[in-house]
């Protein structure tokens, strides 16, 4: 995955202001260099700016009503049997199109396996990466101040 | 006659003399070793770390003595604060007020091993902060042709022993790490309770069964048998064996460690059904700095699905260079592997292969 595919994948979440200090300054310090990254960054915050400002809508007063209205008819017409089978092919087709990379989480991500794989595989690197320099920290001649600014940093990482 | 025995006697004087010297060295190091766990020390030292990403440094306050150390950092806007207590390694983390403890696995000092896989030598003196200091190189006995052999460099006090300076090298001779006091103090009294987590902090603990436990200790817990790798580099012998911390997805990790006398090779393993995450034909490798990939196909096993899907059986490897040290994970046709040390990548494989081949 290129740098600028990476930071794009934070970008939606930069724009709500939902990532660590250490992501967020990594995001800050890629796009003042990459233009395409910058652009679709401003483009994200207009979205976010335009729906700010439609705000929310309230419910019709009588909402509630039409709700129970809908639900009683529904629940008419579809027999148990049918609603398993119905349960059965949405989440078939929900986990093909997950698998096949389609679906979009909230926040604009994809789910992508190889991503996945990756993320997981970063995981399990970091923790046994902690392990390994706990280990460390007990060997003789060991540099406690430098292994210490590396544990912090994989915290930061983690948080 | 006379002349003869003369003669013999300087070739024996000057053969001894570089022996004699790198023995006295080590006795300087050992010395050093122990003040360092022993010598009531306080001030500020600059350290920097390389990791794949590029090189971190920052300014840490640092109070020791009587096994204890604490160092408290500042990084841009985030602080926090290392104690090791003698028994555990705490991180304190002042923005969560949170503790967080995690295992010290104590590493025998075996200074046999180290003396015959390094050498000590004293290569000058000089003063840090103001101190006079001898400056001893920590040397590879073994290293192939063209290989940098330089690990540690340090400059000890010359009064107290006590290590005002290190730069550690790795195995490519890049400087990795590197601490140095910008003010210190010795002999100060030291406040006991700086080595003790705040009171009202939330304390956690890192999910570590201490250790170490036997081989198979640690297979009846985990429920797999732990495989012994039948290939290490020359000059690592066994250290002990421990149960690792529990990843995002829940399985846990059997580690075996090893060391060199003063490098640590830690080899993890688990099973890997356990893994609900991976099993894409893909994978990492290469070398240099950061991160390479390199595909693997496991014994003309094809694409084995995503995640959830991934049943055993593709090669994968992720080669994570750290500075200090590298780690590769290898993903074996049943075990997933993940080696960490100080060593060139070749060798890693080869040790993650001789485990779960």
């Amino acid at each position: 995955m290129s740098k600028c595919d990476q930071i794009k994948g934070l970008l939606a979440d930069y724009a709500v202001g939902g990532l660590s200090r250490r992501a967020r300054s990594r995001v800050e310090a890629h796009v003042e260099t990459c233009a395409s990254c910058r652009e679709e960054l401003r483009a994200l915050e207009r979205t976010g700016a335009l729906l700010d400002a439609v705000g929310m809508e309230a419910a019709p007063e009588d909402w509630e009503h039409v709700q129970a209205r809908i639900l009683a008819r529904t629940r008419k017409r579809t027999r148990p049997a049918l609603r398993f089978a119905w349960a059965a092919a949405a989440a078939a087709l929900l986990a093909l199109l997950v698998y096949g990379g389609v679906v979009r989480l909230p926040g604009g991500q994809m789910i992508d396996p190889e991503a996945a794989a990756v993320a997981e595989a970063e995981t399990e690197l970091r923790s046994t990466m902690e392990d390994h320099l706990a280990a460390v920290w007990a060997a003789p001649l060991t540099d406690e101040a430098a292994i210490g600014l590396r544990l912090g940093a994989l915290e930061e990482d983690r948080s | 006659m006379r002349f003869g025995a003369a003669l013999a006697a300087l070739l024996w004087i000057i053969a001894g003399l570089p022996a004699q010297a790198a023995r006295e060295s080590w006795s300087q190091v050992w010395r050093s070793e122990a003040a360092r766990h022993s010598v009531s020390v306080s001030g500020t030292v600059r350290t920097m770390t390389v990791n794949g990403e590029g090189e971190l440094s920052a300014l840490a306050r640092m109070v020791g003595g009587g096994g204890k150390v604490r160092l408290d950092y500042e990084l841009g806007q985030t602080r926090w604060s290392l104690i090791d207590d003698g028994k555990r390694l705490i991180r304190l983390s002042p923005e969560r007020r949170q503790a967080l403890i995690l295992p010290r696995p104590a590493l025998a000092l075996d200074r046999k091993l180290a003396e015959r896989n390094y050498q000590a030598v004293v290569t000058g003196e000089t003063t840090v902060v103001g101190r006079p200091v001898q400056v001893i190189e920590i040397r590879a006995r073994k290293a192939p042709p063209g290989d940098h052999r330089v690990v540690w460099r340090l400059w000890v006090d010359r009064e107290t022993g006590f290590p005002l300076k290190r730069e550690r090298y790795n195995v490519e001779g890049k400087l990795t790490s590197g601490t140095e006091f910008v003010e210190v103090r010795f002999g100060a009294a030291v406040d006991r309770s700086m080595f003790q987590v705040p009171r009202g902090w939330q304390v956690v603990n890192a999910e570590n069964d201490g250790g170490p436990l036997t081989i198979g200790q640690v297979g009846r817990r985990l429920g797999f048998t732990v495989l012994v790798p039948r290939y290490l580099p020359p000059g690592y012998r066994f250290t002990g064996c421990y149960v690792g911390q529990r990843g995002r997805r829940g399985w846990r990790m059997a580690e075996l460690r090893y060391t060199d006398g003063l490098r640590v090779l830690s080899v993890f393993q688990r099973k890997r059904e356990e893994m609900r995450g991976g099993g894409r034909g893909h994978g990492r490798g290469g070398g240099g700095s950061g991160r390479g990939r390199s595909r693997g196909r496991g014994r003309g096993a094809g694409n084995h699905g995503g995640p959830g899907f991934g049943p055993p059986g593709m090669e994968e490897m992720t080669l994570v260079d750290r500075g200090s040290a590298k780690a590769l994970r290898y993903l074996g046709k049943e075990r997933a592997v993940v080696v960490i040390g100080d060593l060139p990548a070749e060798e890693l494989m080869r040790v993650a292969r001789s485990v779960a081949p």
